[in-house]
């Protein structure tokens, strides 16, 4: 029953649309932001008029600008702060409620289900205005302190908003992560008399480890990404400056001061920082999220 | 293996219809058929109207307006656009982005089609299009003269003064505050940075300067650092708020009378009019402080050309429209009572439109004569290559002095360093 | 009173979720003054006046704005469910070489920030002659990692390897086998990636800010920005923004509750592992 060379080339076939769309969008991109990262513009006498602009190659020079600030430093240790409170944060309360959802005897289950979920269909920009105002404290009923939006608490209210928006979903992996246990696997677990809290703990969670990792890996990636939350509070506070995040620095530099070099080089020392986390926390716990899935 | 082939053909031929619905956004359909189209890219209050005064005039030439994009950021989108090709046929350019645009060849010049526009405008609005050679790079819109606004109620309620030197105006505050501590004379903002040019310039700083090839940066200079140190003093006392303006807590503190005065340009009634409309006939507006009494100096905050594309299909009748739009009678009329704005052409500036003042400020009958004296009194100074780099660390570095509670010409100085250093880096000559 | 506790924790937290929504309900009601003038929780009066402002404005481009996103989300989102689906059946049921590269390289599409891929994007689709089209904003959303992912995982688990054995004996082409085989039995698992894409296509403000000129081609997220950030002589148009993401939410919100038996195709997972 071997496979003739026709057989062969279907798999390639059926992956040629999206490999060649990836190419397109993804691929070349990276390849052009390469491209930039190593060029520098040179301007020639007063920089007026046609041609006083050059593109030039510059080596590395734009990575070593761009590593020697310390701004981007500072701003590289603030999101890993970020993340190592907003990923447990976020993973922790999204299985607690997804726990809590699927106890057997759940009421409001529906409305509760859909009320936490309902932040996901928030735009990121639209959700970062509505909290700004309710952070504003001449303007919100919440009981928040003055500076919510001051030096010491700016990174709690980044993070709640990241933390509201982003919890449902996750919320809603894992429960249906926990849906597909097959009810019988507790059964026996319920007739010998343990509690519900036990069976959530001791046997469900550890069920779903795979749903937790890739949910993990998300929302890793994303609050490694976030830039949105911050650049749209900037102009409510006097403690958010341009380059807060790394990404905001990129930002900052390709949209409003127009260096394309510059972000294209901070983009590329960011995404292969990314990668080489998520790298890292895939081998770390890639065994028991892929165990049993033929990969 | 032609069943296996089907997904590439289908997304092939996908992508083909897609690119056939590339829509037009340039204006290349003009020729001998149809329309002229052109793309104007602005974010002046209302400006469809006036536009559609033209489209319904000159049906030769049709213009088209998106506002998509506004200051700073347009800055970029029309250089990103231009770089692909793709920029639009007009864009507003505020004046002081006009170098930058310039300087990446962005804007067409105009100097074939704009001989008449000349004597329309006063020479030192003109000079800020023609940065000073023979070309005309973009024809003048608005101008944004800076004075003082207050709310006469309050002022009479807590006994205030109006000031008319700097130093008076810091005694009201201070005045104020000893009187209530739940209001302020003013707020200082760490995210305007065009109002705190327009305050350097009235102190007659000049942040940039051009000797031969050679730039100069003068953020620095000892004009701008006084204008800081004012500020800065006093926030540090307490006496002057440190809030952004712009924000929501602003507007409420507008509404509300929280803040008493505000320290604003021309076109300042219809900002008060959106965002604290129950403040109606409560405010009046005066000449700006001074540095020494009997002085009669301002500074501009703000304030628009409209350039054409550099790579403009259709130049000419894009420049056409450039000056209708800024000097026609018809146009600039409408410019004032539904733009809300200054226009720059002389003729407009002693116009009818400009005969009653602001709806807002309808007490105040002398509004526009005054504000002519006042807006000719303004003075300007260079603009660099590189403004959106200032203000944006103008943004970081005041922010981050008032965060430090450190003094504000601390804050001037990272400036100036940053300024400098930025153009160093992208190889213009540079002194300072 | 131990059963209490989780609905009670619950409840708190759907209440956490629920604020600003409320916030929003409440603020649209409010005119420009009401909105910096009375108390947060207090409706106001104008929500009929903000709506009928909004519809006008700019003679009814908002409508204009939700006509386009509902094009980009809708068309965008099923053909990236189809693309996701083609791609993760082959993946998930051919062994070829490469196959482990291909696919981790299609998620790592996920690790580049969209903030750095912009720029350039733009620059190559517009020496294409595609920038500042429909098809500007929906190629880039076609690629879905995620979904890729999805697919691959439900592929494997709902289409039995002896059912398409059993097609190939008989005859039947690959193409074939899986628009009428596996394609059926995948639908559950490709719903969800459309509405997963369907959400992130409609919530997107980067993409269609960079590839797009032309205000009228804007989506709802980017045309409600515009209308925030108007410069200084012309304030946000607070009303009219906070109006407007209440409209904009609505939808997203109709098609969660419409749709919302797809979230669990753990289900069917379930029956076929069981």
């Amino acid at each position: 029953m071997s496979r003739g060379p026709r057989q062969r080339a279907v798999p390639y076939a059926f992956l040629a649309p999206a490999i060649i769309l990836f190419t397109l969008v993804v691929l070349l991109p990276i390849g052009y932001t390469v491209y930039l990262s190593l060029h520098r513009t040179r301007v020639t006498g007063l920089g007026l008029g046609r041609g006083a602009r050059t593109e030039v190659f510059a080596g590395l020079a734009t990575y070593r600008d761009a590593l020697a600030s310390p701004e981007f430093w500072r701003g590289a240790l603030r999101v890993l702060g970020y993340g190592a409170i907003l990923v447990p944060t976020m993973l922790g309360l999204a299985l607690l409620f997804a726990l809590l959802l699927d106890l057997p005897k759940s009421r409001f289950a529906r409305f509760n289900r859909i009320a936490i979920f309902l932040p996901y269909a928030v735009p990121g920009v639209v959700a970062s205005v509505l909290w700004g105002f309710l952070y504003l404290p001449a303007l919100t009923p919440l009981p928040v302190p003055a500076d919510m939006l001051g030096p010491g608490l700016l990174l709690f209210a980044v993070l709640n908003i990241g933390l509201w928006g982003g919890v449902g979903f996750n919320m809603v992996v894992i429960l249906t992560a926990l849906r597909a246990i097959p009810a019988e696997v507790y059964e026996s677990a319920r007739l010998d008399g343990c509690s519900e809290r036990q069976i959530a703990l001791r046997i469900k969670t550890p069920l779903i480890t795979p749903a937790l990792v890739m949910a993990g890996v998300f929302t890793v990636i994303a609050t490694l990404q976030v830039y949105t939350e911050p650049t749209t509070l900037a102009p409510l506070t006097n403690s958010l400056p341009s380059t807060w995040t790394p990404l905001m620095k990129v930002y900052t530099d390709a949209f409003v001061r127009g260096d394309i070099h510059s972000a294209a080089a901070a983009s590329i020392v960011i995404a292969v920082v990314t990668l080489a986390l998520s790298v890292l926390f895939l081998r770390l716990v890639a065994g028991r999220a892929f165990a049993g899935e033929d990969l | 293996m032609r069943g296996a082939l089907r997904p590439i053909l289908a997304l092939a031929a996908g992508a083909s219809l897609l690119a056939g619905c590339t829509t037009d956004s340039g204006g290349d359909e003009g020729g001998s058929a149809g329309p002229v189209e052109l793309s104007f890219w602005t974010w002046a209050t209302n400006i469809e109207q006036v536009v559609d005064k033209w489209n319904s005039s000159h049906p030769d030439v049709r213009v088209t307006v998106s506002r998509q994009s506004q200051g700073d950021e347009l800055v970029t989108k029309v250089l990103t656009a231009a770089k692909g090709g793709n920029a639009p046929d007009l864009f507003q350019a505020e004046y002081q982005a006009l170098p930058t645009f310039v300087s990446n060849d962005a804007v067409a010049d105009l100097s074939d089609f704009a001989g008449g526009a000349k004597e329309k405008f006063a020479d030192g609005v003109w000079a800020q299009v023609t940065l000073g050679t023979d070309a005309v790079y973009a024809i003048p819109q608005d101008s944004g003269p800076m004075m003082l606004y207050y709310r006469t109620d309050l002022f009479q309620q807590f006994g205030l003064t109006v000031p008319k030197t700097w130093d008076e105006f810091a005694a009201t505050a201070r005045a104020l505050r000893a009187k209530t501590t739940s209001n302020f004379l003013t707020t200082f903002s760490s995210n305007d940075p065009g109002w705190f040019a327009g305050l350097a310039q009235q102190a007659g700083g000049r942040w940039w300067g051009v000797a031969g090839e050679t730039w100069t940066v003068g953020i620095n200079d000892a004009a701008t650092r006084r204008v800081a140190d004012f500020w800065g003093g006093l926030v540090a006392e307490g006496v002057v708020d440190d809030q952004p303006m712009y924000t929501p807590e602003w507007n409420k503190s507008l509404g509300d009378g929280t803040l008493l005065a505000w320290p604003s340009a021309i076109w300042a009634p219809g900002v008060l009019e959106s965002v604290a409309a129950q403040t109606k006939g409560k405010w009046a507006m005066v000449p700006m402080p001074q540095w020494s009494a009997g002085e009669n100096r301002t500074g501009n905050w703000g304030g628009s050309s409209t350039a054409v594309s550099a790579n403009s299909r259709n130049a000419k009748a894009a420049a056409e429209f450039a000056i209708w739009l800024n000097t026609d009678p018809v146009a600039t009329e409408a410019l004032v009572t539904a733009g809300a704005l200054y226009p720059a052409a002389r003729d407009a500036q002693s116009g009818p439109a400009l005969a009653k003042p602001p709806a807002f400020m309808a007490e105040q009958t002398d509004f526009y004569p005054q504000a002519k004296q006042i807006a000719d009194t303004a003075v300007g100074w260079t603009w660099g290559p590189n403004v959106n780099v200032a203000y944006q660390a103008y943004k970081d570095t005041f922010g981050k002095a008032i965060t430090d509670r450190a003094p504000f010409s601390d804050a001037v100085a990272v400036m100036h360093r940053t300024t400098l250093e930025d153009m160093r880096k992208n190889g213009f000559k540079v002194e300072g | 009173m131990t059963t209490r506790l989780p609905v009670l924790v619950l409840f708190i937290g759907a209440a956490y979720c629920l604020l600003p929504v409320a916030w929003v309900v409440i603020a649209a009601t409010k005119s420009s003054s009401e909105l910096f003038g009375t108390s947060t929780f207090v409706p106001g009066t104008a929500l009929l006046s903000n709506i009928v402002e909004l519809a006008g404005y700019r003679d009814g481009l908002f409508w204009r704005w939700a006509g386009n996103t509902a094009i980009y989300a809708g068309a965008g989102a099923a053909a990236s469910a189809a693309l996701s689906g083609l791609t993760g059946y082959a993946l998930a049921k051919f062994r070829f070489p490469g196959r482990t590269a291909i696919f981790y390289v299609l998620l790592a599409g996920v690790l580049v920030p969209g903030v750095v891929l912009a720029v350039p994007q733009y620059l190559l689709l517009a020496r294409i002659g595609l920038a500042d089209s429909y098809a500007a904003v929906l190629l880039p959303s076609v690629v879905s990692p995620f979904g890729v992912y999805l697919a691959r995982i439900y592929a494997a688990a709902a289409v039995p390897d002896p059912v398409l054995e059993v097609a190939r004996t008989d005859g039947a082409g690959e193409w074939r086998i899986f628009a009428a085989v596996a394609l059926p039995m995948m639908v559950p698992g490709l719903v969800t990636v459309f509405l997963f894409q369907f959400v992130a296509i409609w919530n997107n403000f980067l993409l269609p800010y960079i590839m797009l000129g032309d205000d009228r081609k804007f989506p709802l997220t980017v045309g409600l920005v515009t209308m925030l950030k108007q410069g200084n002589a012309q304030p946000a148009l607070y009303n009219l923004v906070i109006t407007g993401a209440l409209l904009s939410v609505l939808p997203l919100i109709a098609l969660f509750l419409s749709l919302q038996r797809y979230w669990r195709i753990d289900l069917m997972a379930g029956a076929v592992k069981g």
